[in-house]
């Protein structure tokens, strides 16, 4: 594998908070790489890490007391430890990030037109005309109606799927190579979703982008990602390639995860499998294993030493677990 | 609503004035005059009628477009407000202006970082301009700025109108308008400091973070106009009580505005310039608040929308 070809090789990243209670290591340890025009899942429950991951990547999380190491390579540029002022040199047109929720994601007393050529006057220099035009040009392009007129609206002149593409437009604006979408469509009611979800597959296509798509929802990557990582208590647990991790995930807490996502092959009123307990205290990892207080095949040595990420049998499938699912357990699924 | 407002500020102006001590006939005669010819003043000027059946005489004037003439100084009420009001508008403006020029800039820097060493200097130094009264700011800056520099700071004659030579015109409201302005700083420095912490800590700040913009774009294009609509509502309130509560200032260095007016008419029972001043200023007051509500509804759409 050479570095060349990859657009992204995330090395040993870890993001520690320094907070009132001490330090918090959101995400710990993290290690990956991302081809280019590839789309790559980020999966795991809320508070796993993996908005704060995503931010890492970019470069983008708070500015005062957070504590990042490890190695970020994005485009041969390394964004750990770099400078505000060099990060901005990449932000919007080397990446860019769609964010969860678009009903604060956008700035209400802006029109969204001033939002979306916001890039292309600042970043790229372009006069008042050619940056409108370009504008429309996206608005159009994210499937947005008369884009010439809502192109003077409010945000809160549009509905929640609306604004999406609207920050989706914006993320576009500086031809990014690579894509976060953190949580995308969480925000969004169920019909949209699915519109929001193929409108970025069709744009990435179209745009020769690498996507990162983060979400807690499995099936939101199950038909849109070639690799999917798994994430638990600020550590990858499990990384395979989609149908691998689907078909013979080795992890407990991928199975966890997929056996209380819902499926349309159930019987109607199947009740969906809740992972028993709540997401460790972050402040207070356990010693062992993250996953062990609430895993059902956890051993002594699960709760006193943490197990590391091992291969697979396919190549590119790791996971990390003493007592793995035997392969031959096919997926629920 | 304001009708109705005004009307009851001035039923309750018209009848604190006569509680109050003072004489306008002994004012006109002297203390010496006989109580025939008071009674006989009284008459003429209608003020042995009930105090209610003044009030509707004057307000029916009002209505007219005509506050009266002063029984004192037999001078049109208008005219004199006509040449005070000036003098306010002008010290306000100028007190906002400095009070915003410095205040937007500190909040700006104090929210960049807060609890970091400039805010803490910055709120330390707020917090002491607040806990001292403007008639002992006046009194220090008299002490120490006024007589230094040879600026006019008091007497009858210290006030140049702006017509007659701008420079003094603004050397002699210099001191007023910096007192006013430092009591206006502290609140809108405090007030936009934590709005605009509490902004910056909005998703879509981290949006715009992430679109390679400059740290001062995100401040001015992004923070700030969201940030404002606590700003102008104490901004209008603020500038409605520098007008009906300037007279500290006004009288300590005799700068004949409205509020010295006032003052002097109390201390002389000239009821109808009272009367005309306490009319001027509350309308006065009621329409910046007025224009205040508008400037909000246009720099935070989402208040009119709801």
């Amino acid at each position: 594998m050479s570095t060349e070809r990859k657009l992204l090789v995330v090395k040993d990243l870890a993001t520690t908070f320094h907070t009132p209670s001490g330090p918090l290591a959101a995400v710990g340890g993290v290690s990956f790489d991302l081809n280019q025009n590839e789309t790559l899942g980020i999966v795991g429950e809320s508070g796993s890490g993996k908005t704060v991951l995503s931010r890492t990547i970019m470069g983008l999380q708070p500015r005062n007391n957070v504590e990042v190491s490890g190695s970020v390579l994005l485009n041969g540029f390394e964004v750990v430890g770099a400078s505000e002022k060099e990060k901005r040199s990449i932000w919007g047109l080397e990446v860019a990030m769609i964010f969860q929720d678009p009903m604060t994601s956008l700035n209400p007393v802006m029109r969204i037109g001033k939002q979306i050529d916001e890039i292309l006057r600042v970043r790229l220099g372009m006069d008042r005309q050619a940056a409108k035009a370009k504008a429309i040009d996206l608005l159009d392009l994210v499937g947005i109606s008369s884009p010439a007129e809502r192109y003077n609206v409010f945000p809160g002149e549009l509905s929640g799927g609306m604004r999406q593409r609207v920050v989706i437009a914006t993320a576009l604006a500086g031809s990014p190579k690579l894509l976060m979408a953190d949580e995308p469509t969480t925000g969004l009611d169920v019909t949209i979703q699915a519109q929001i979800l193929n409108l970025l597959e069709e744009l990435k296509e179209r745009m020769q982008m690498s996507v990162v798509l983060v979400t807690h929802d499995l099936g939101v990557v199950a038909t849109r990602t070639s690799r999917i990582i798994v994430m638990y208590a600020g550590r990858i647990v499990e990384m395979g390639s989609t149908r691998e991790v689907f078909a013979r995930h080795r992890m407990p807490y991928t199975r966890a995860l997929l056996e209380g996502s819902p499926k349309v092959s159930n019987p109607s009123h199947t009740r969906l499998l809740a992972i028993p307990g709540r997401p460790p205290n972050m402040l207070n990892l356990p010693k062992g294993c993250s996953f062990a207080p609430r895993c059902s095949f956890a051993t002594d040595r699960c709760r006193e030493e943490r197990p590391e990420l091992e291969a697979a049998s396919e190549p590119g499938h790791t996971f990390a677990c003493w007592n793995p699912l035997p392969v031959k357990e096919r997926a629920s699924a | 609503m304001l009708i109705v407002i005004v009307f009851i500020i001035t039923v309750g102006a018209f009848y604190l004035i006569h509680l109050l001590p003072g004489d306008p006939a002994v004012v006109i005669l002297g203390t010496g005059d006989s109580p025939a010819n008071r009674a006989k003043l009284y008459r003429q000027l209608g003020l042995n009628k009930p105090i209610l059946e003044q009030y509707f005489v004057w307000i029916k004037n009002v209505v007219r477009g005509n506050l009266g003439t002063s029984f004192i100084s037999q001078t049109s009420v208008w005219s004199t407000i006509k040449t005070a009001l000036p003098i306010d508008v002008e010290i306000i403006f100028l007190s906002q202006i400095l009070a915003f020029a410095v205040a937007i800039p500190t909040a700006m820097r104090s929210a960049r970082k807060p609890d970091g060493w400039l805010d803490r200097i910055l709120s330390a130094g707020s917090f002491t301009l607040l806990s001292i009264p403007s008639f002992v700011m006046i009194v220090l800056l008299v002490l120490f700025v006024a007589i230094k520099l040879g600026i006019p700071h008091t007497g009858p004659s210290s006030y140049i109108s702006l017509s007659a030579d701008w420079i003094g015109n603004l050397e002699s409201l210099a001191l007023p308008s910096f007192t006013l302005a430092v009591g206006s700083y502290v609140v809108y420095y405090r007030v936009l400091r934590s709005d605009l912490i509490a902004t910056l800590q909005e998703e879509f700040i981290t949006m715009a973070r992430s679109k390679g913009i400059s740290q001062r774009r995100i401040m001015w294009r992004h923070a700030f106009r969201p940030s404002t609509v606590a700003l102008l509502g104490t901004a209008g309130v603020n500038i409605g009580g520098l007008l009906a509560g300037g007279f500290i200032v006004q009288y300590l260095l005799s700068i004949p505005g409205l509020g010295y007016t006032l003052i002097a008419s109390i201390g002389r029972s000239d009821y109808l310039v009272v009367q005309g001043v306490v009319l001027v200023v509350s309308v006065g007051v009621i329409l910046i608040n007025f224009a205040f509500d508008i400037v909000i509804n246009i720099v935070d759409p989402r208040i009119s929308r709801e």
